[in-house]
């Protein structure tokens, strides 16, 4: 019969000003469990993460936009519909956390639905001092309901946690909706998606 | 990605219609054919449309899953079936679902005209592509793919036209970073080359293609990458509808200066056009009018005494033609004789073929069109004239 077997996938869209390091950030997510059967990967900007919490499988779309600034406006278009913001800026440049304030103002005022959050300061392997002064950062974050990580996507650090932490209040947020209205159907931007055609062992005959 | 080549769905097309003709669909085909009928019953509107269609295709899906002829099918079979059915109901409905209204016409020919214009200037430092990204057979296989977007009825093939663009897009980017041993590139390279790889293809309808295909694709299969690549393609198309100084890396007299010369440029090359039709070179004199270029000029002998009050109307919005054609033609023809390296040399060449086919007419293409007008401002043409020679 049908082998559909049906998966919550959650919509997470990552922001952040050029070069502050986005795309390794999520290649270092995606590749490190893959990394054995890293399948060719085609591209960068559209990944996906498979992933298990409390027993629930989920799925992580993860959308790269482009972050110069040029193509600010077009936010909206890509994080309208999304469940998740991961934030990212530099934890060098005072420059990409304004806009990393930016973009939160934006995602607070879209009244159609409350967006989770969560703000990475990357690079943080060339800070040379460990007295790194984060605290403006994370009273911040704490300020907009969203949990401050400190990552580098050369080192490796941070970076389960940030994605972990979002697909864990993605489910808490989902169960509690479901729990309110549960006879609604899913939300748009929540969708019920299939695997990935993931090929199906070949049948085995009883012989 | 694993985007299936459109010939193998017109294989499985031709699988769907031949069920269709079996005896044991006749149910369905009933259904089929009266859900099409229906729409007749209602004026045409894309949201009611979409959302009737998007309907039928899940209620179909059930319908066909719990059907003899699909009994102990597989997922891809049922699959296939409302595919098929989807390019089916959507080509018989494609007149009517297709940029239908007039607002769609309206953006599809701005978006168009404004690409046109960026056309003549925009190269790709000025997105800040980096040069190791510039690779023009990569490009115009990229480009092929989005301009095949009208060649489609089916909301499912006009989508792949779009993945395939972004998968040439995309293999580029990774040889690159592969050859390079750089990180692969993400939506910061990708965004910048699909919008310039749109700029150079100037994709017809682009607009209305984006909206039917939004509306009419089966919902779930708008998903993961086909809805990453499909936005990144709907935000192309706001970036340039939005385009201005500040978009590009350009200074912005200079962007102003371009689009300038740019409209000048497409001005003149219509204008001349309707002139040197070679289907009637020279104005033909029937009947008391000027038949020039599919246009009527009447009044062409008339005398003041012989005009009626309803000939105003008419007699105004000829008036009015030839002055707006007249003033762009001096804009024109002022910009190339001040500044003949900046315009394109397809203009220079279709002003020189109009010259040459008018010996008569002093050099001035304008003089075509304005040539009977009474009291137009002969300072300015001589001026023009002048700035010919």
């Amino acid at each position: 019969m049908n082998s559909k077997t049906p998966n919550l996938t959650f919509k997470l869209v990552l922001l952040g000003d050029g070069r502050v390091g986005k795309t390794s950030l999520v290649l270092r997510y995606v590749n490190n469990v893959f990394s054995e059967k890293r399948e060719a990967t085609v591209q960068a900007s559209y990944l996906t993460k498979r992933l298990v919490i409390e027993g629930v499988p989920i799925t992580l779309a993860i959308w790269d936009t482009a972050g110069q600034e040029r193509f600010h406006a077009l936010g909206p278009i890509y994080y309208r519909d999304a469940d998740a913001a991961l934030l990212v800026y530099d934890i060098m440049d005072s420059d990409s956390f304004t806009r990393v304030r930016n973009w939160v103002k934006e995602l607070q005022q879209m009244a159609s639905k409350p967006i989770i959050m969560a703000i990475a300061a990357n690079k943080s392997d060339l800070v040379r001092s460990k007295k790194f002064d984060l605290q403006d950062a994370e009273s911040y974050a704490t300020s907009i309901g969203a949990r401050l990580f400190v990552t580098s996507a050369k080192l490796g650090t941070g970076i389960e946690e940030v994605f972990l932490d979002i697909a864990t209040r993605a489910l808490q947020k989902k169960k509690e909706s479901a729990e309110s209205f549960s006879p609604t159907p899913p939300r748009k931007g929540m969708l019920l998606v299939d695997d990935e055609p993931e090929k199906e062992p070949q049948m085995k005959c009883c012989s | 990605m694993d985007f299936t080549s459109s010939s193998s769905s017109s294989l499985t097309f031709t699988d769907f219609l031949d069920r269709m003709r079996h005896p044991a669909s006749v149910d369905l085909v009933r259904s089929i054919k009266s859900f099409i009928v229906s729409f007749s019953f209602h004026s045409a509107n894309s949201e009611n449309d979409s959302k009737r269609l998007q309907d039928f295709l899940l209620a179909m899906e059930t319908t066909i899953k719990d059907h003899p002829l699909w009994a102990g099918a597989s997922w891809e079979e049922i699959d296939n079936a409302i595919e098929g059915l989807e390019k089916y109901v959507m080509t018989k409905l494609f007149s009517r679902t297709f940029a239908c209204s007039p607002e769609d016409a309206k953006s599809d020919q701005e978006i168009s005209e404004k690409i046109f214009l960026l056309q003549h200037f925009v190269r790709p430092e000025h997105l800040d592509i980096p040069a190791v990204y510039q690779n023009e057979s990569a490009w115009l296989i990229a480009e092929k793919e989005l301009q095949k977007i009208n060649a489609f009825k089916a909301p499912r093939e006009k989508l792949l036209c779009i993945l395939n663009c972004c998968r040439v897009i995309n293999n580029l980017l990774l040889n690159v970073s592969i050859s390079t041993n750089h990180v692969p590139a993400g939506a910061d390279d990708f965004l910048p080359v699909l919008i310039y790889i749109t700029i150079k293809a100037n994709p017809p309808q682009l607009h209305s293609n984006l909206k039917f295909i939004q509306l009419f694709r089966q919902q779930s299969k708008v998903i993961s990458e086909a809805a990453y690549y499909l936005t990144n393609l709907i935000s192309v198309e706001s970036f340039i509808n939005g385009l201005d100084a500040n978009s590009l890396s350009m200074d912005a007299n200079e962007f102003q200066e371009k689009m300038q010369a740019a409209r000048l440029a497409k001005a003149a090359q219509v204008a001349p056009r309707n002139i040197s039709t070679p289907r009637d070179p020279q104005p033909v004199y029937c009947d008391k009018e000027i038949h020039m270029g599919g246009r009527h000029y009447p009044f062409m002998e008339a005398e003041a005494g012989k005009l009626t009050v309803e000939d105003v109307h008419k007699l105004l919005s000829v008036y009015k033609d030839v002055v707006n054609k007249y003033s762009v033609l001096c804009q024109a023809v002022r910009g190339l004789s001040l500044n003949k390296e900046k315009l394109p040399v397809a203009l220079r060449g279709d002003l020189c073929d109009c010259i040459l086919e008018h010996p008569r007419a002093d050099c001035n293409p304008a003089e075509q069109d304005v040539v009977e007008v009474e009291g137009t401002k002969e300072k300015e043409k001589e001026t023009v004239s002048a700035g010919l020679l």
